[in-house]
């Protein structure tokens, strides 16, 4: 079993074009289409107040994840926003601000309520330590304040049928990284039909090695390089974009597990049912594209109103593997909240995977 | 060593295996013979436990497979008509894959490897992809690989298909040598008549699923020793010419390879007189005419009423 991994993997490093490809598409795609989340809006900003206030007002501003505040000198703002490559320019002052804008946009006034926000918090502090008696006092009180909120607040996650949470980056993240894994695992789990048909599979009978272990062996390595490629895109989006996995990145690196055992299973039941290799290659994009569509890959299940559409949608895996990642992230929920989609998607492999070397034994001998 | 008892395999519509009968001793070479489709390929699945037989039993050292076929494996290689190996790994790499599925210890694989590489001729090409090497070296490659966990047993099904003449001839003469030095027995079959001829001491000639002839080189030659064959060359071959020596009443069997004709008749038939008047009648000029003790092609082509490579 081992011997059959190792020879995988050799003949994956001699030949590893088509995994980096659909690695770096679904990457490509993943960030395009959920860009808006990974980026922040650059606005530019001037100032005269001393420069050390200038970072200081600067810094608070940056905390927040939507806009990224950069100071530069008062004509390259202006110019900045006249060409329209920004969408506002901003000038700090004391107590108040000034907004430059050349045309309404949907981010101008999000950048002006934003702004505006901090500098009723910052007027509000000002005036706390101007009626103060002891200046330093005051101060030292805001900012225990600050550390120690009044009031505790907990966040507590919700799943309705009613309400949801859209998250376009991990949305287009996970949809993409379970759409391509189809590819992948399933162009990886018919090299066992072409070592049939090549006879290679006939040598391996006639080996000391078991039929069960050759199956394990060929499929563990299709399940293992299903698994390095999503986790490798998670690791890109993690670290190389600053996606916000909610915390939950650990898990759902675990939860990918059960959704890959379960395309492990349809790529073998793929095989057992098609007769050529030809076959197999113009039957995976039709089931791999239509189960993106129904299974919530490329948009949102929850906007889906359709009841047909939606009852299709419980026999795909990726109906549950969304589920399961969503459901980990986005609403926080635990391992013991995501047992029904879990299950669901053991079942599926179980059967799938049963019918599907069946197939195999008795159509491919 | 191994024996054949009346082994059947039917498919759906079709009875591929009838009732064959065949056996091997210890260190022979025997020679597995038919026409496309005749059951050669079913046969040596049978018989390496690849499919189930019908009916029927295949013994080794007087013990059934067909329950128990890891009996058969463990002595067993064969060597598969189609390439069956992995194009994008080295030689190296191919022989120590299929080494470590059978199961050979690590310290043993790396010397198996050298020892088999050696015995190919492969020892230079090891690094190699395989896809790099000529189809002479891939069929090499492919005996080696069934070479490796030194099976006492070997099948090899047409293992020279497709190659030049200088790595079949490279090939028989591994064979021969695994044969005589290693005393492995070998079922070999061919589409070449002179390699059956050259390397085996017994032939079966197998056709639409049964064994039609089975003996020693000289035994089944002696199924035509009363008979001769004349083989006449002409200029330009004319139907008509042919027709006419087809009705001819001494005629067993005709075969023709433009513009060659093979006739079997019986030795006591002095047929030469008529076929130079029907030469003359026809207007065909013959070039020569060869009369010759018929071999072990023309008494396939008695048996069969094919030739070998058709």
């Amino acid at each position: 079993m081992r011997g059959i991994i190792w020879a995988n993997f050799r003949l994956l490093l001699r030949k590893p074009g088509a995994f980096i490809t659909t690695t770096i598409i679904c990457i490509a795609f993943a960030y395009l289409l959920g860009k808006s989340s990974f980026t922040k809006v650059e606005v530019p900003v001037y100032s005269s107040l001393p420069e050390e206030e200038v970072n200081l007002i600067i810094e608070d501003l940056n905390k927040g994840d939507a806009f990224e505040f950069v100071v530069e000198d008062e004509q390259e703002v202006k110019n900045k926003v006249a060409a329209g490559s920004v969408e506002a320019g901003i000038l700090l002052e004391a107590d108040s601000f000034t907004l430059y804008q050349v045309g309404n946009t949907e981010n101008f006034h999000l950048i002006n309520q934003y702004v505006e926000r901090y500098y009723i918090k910052r007027l509000k502090e000002k005036a706390v330590i101007d009626l103060a008696v002891d200046t330093n006092k005051a101060l030292e009180k805001i900012n225990e304040v600050k550390e120690n909120q009044l009031f505790q607040l907990s966040l507590a996650s919700f799943s309705d049928e009613e309400q949801w949470v859209y998250d376009p980056g991990l949305q287009s993240l996970f949809g993409f990284a379970l759409f391509f894994s189809i590819y992948t695992v399933a162009f990886n789990v018919v090299e066992i039909l072409r070592e049939k048909q090549m006879g290679i599979w006939d040598r391996l009978i006639l080996s000391s090695t078991t039929k069960m272990e050759m199956y394990i062996g060929n499929l563990l390595y299709c399940f293992f390089i299903g698994y390095i490629q999503i986790a490798l895109i998670f690791v890109v989006f993690k670290y190389g974009a600053g996606v916000d996995f909610y915390g939950s990145f650990g898990k759902t690196l675990i939860l990918i597990i059960p959704y890959l055992f379960s395309i492990v299973a349809l790529s073998i039941f793929l095989t057992g049912i098609v007769k050529t290799i030809g076959q197999f290659n113009a039957l995976v994009p039709l089931i791999s594209v239509s189960f993106a569509m129904l299974g919530g890959a490329y948009w949102p299940i929850e906007i889906i109103t359709s009841e047909t559409l939606l009852t299709i949608s419980k026999a795909i895996p990726i109906t549950y593997g969304m589920e399961l990642l969503k459901g980990a992230t986005i609403s926080g929920l635990s391992y013991s909240e995501l047992l029904y989609p879990i299950s669901i998607l053991i079942l599926m492999g179980v059967v799938m995977m049963g019918i599907g070397i069946r197939l195999m034994e008795r159509r491919h001998v | 060593m191994l024996e054949v008892v009346e082994l059947s395999k039917h498919f759906k519509n079709k009875k591929a295996v009838k009732g064959v009968n065949l056996y091997l001793e210890k260190g022979e070479t025997v020679g597995l013979l038919g026409p496309n489709g005749a059951g050669k390929s079913t046969t040596i699945s049978l018989i390496s436990s690849l499919v189930h037989p019908t009916s029927g039993d295949v013994r080794l050292k007087n013990e059934s497979i067909i329950r128990k076929p890891e009996k058969i494996r463990k002595i067993l290689g064969v060597v598969p008509q189609d390439i069956a190996l992995y194009m994008d790994l080295t030689a190296e790499e191919n022989l120590e894959f299929f080494g470590r599925i059978h199961r050979i210890k690590k310290k043993d694989l790396q010397r198996k490897v050298e020892e088999v590489l050696d015995i190919i001729g492969l020892t230079d090409r090891k690094k190699d992809l395989v896809k790099t090497f000529s189809g002479g070296m891939k069929r090499r490659l492919n005996i080696g690989v069934a070479l490796l966990h030194e099976p006492e047993l070997i099948i090899m099904d047409e293992p020279t298909v497709g190659i030049d003449p200088q790595s079949r001839n490279y090939i028989l003469e591994t064979v021969k040598r695994l044969n005589t030095e290693k005393n492995i027995t070998v079922l070999y079959t061919s589409h070449y008549m002179e390699e059956v001829e050259y390397l085996c001491d017994r032939i079966y000639i197998m056709d639409h699923g049964e064994v039609i002839a089975a003996g020693t080189k000289e035994e089944i030659k002696a199924i035509l020793s009363s008979e001769q064959s004349i083989a006449i060359k002409v200029e330009i071959l004319k139907g008509e010419y042919l027709q006419l020596l087809q009705a001819l009443p001494n005629v067993k069997n005709i075969s023709v390879q433009d513009p060659a004709i093979t006739l079997i008749v019986p030795k006591k038939a002095n047929i030469l007189k008529d076929l130079f008047k029907l030469a003359e009648e026809t207007k065909t000029n013959i070039i020569s005419v060869h009369i010759e003790t018929p071999t072990l092609e023309d008494v396939f082509l008695h048996l069969t009423g094919r030739q070998l490579r058709d």
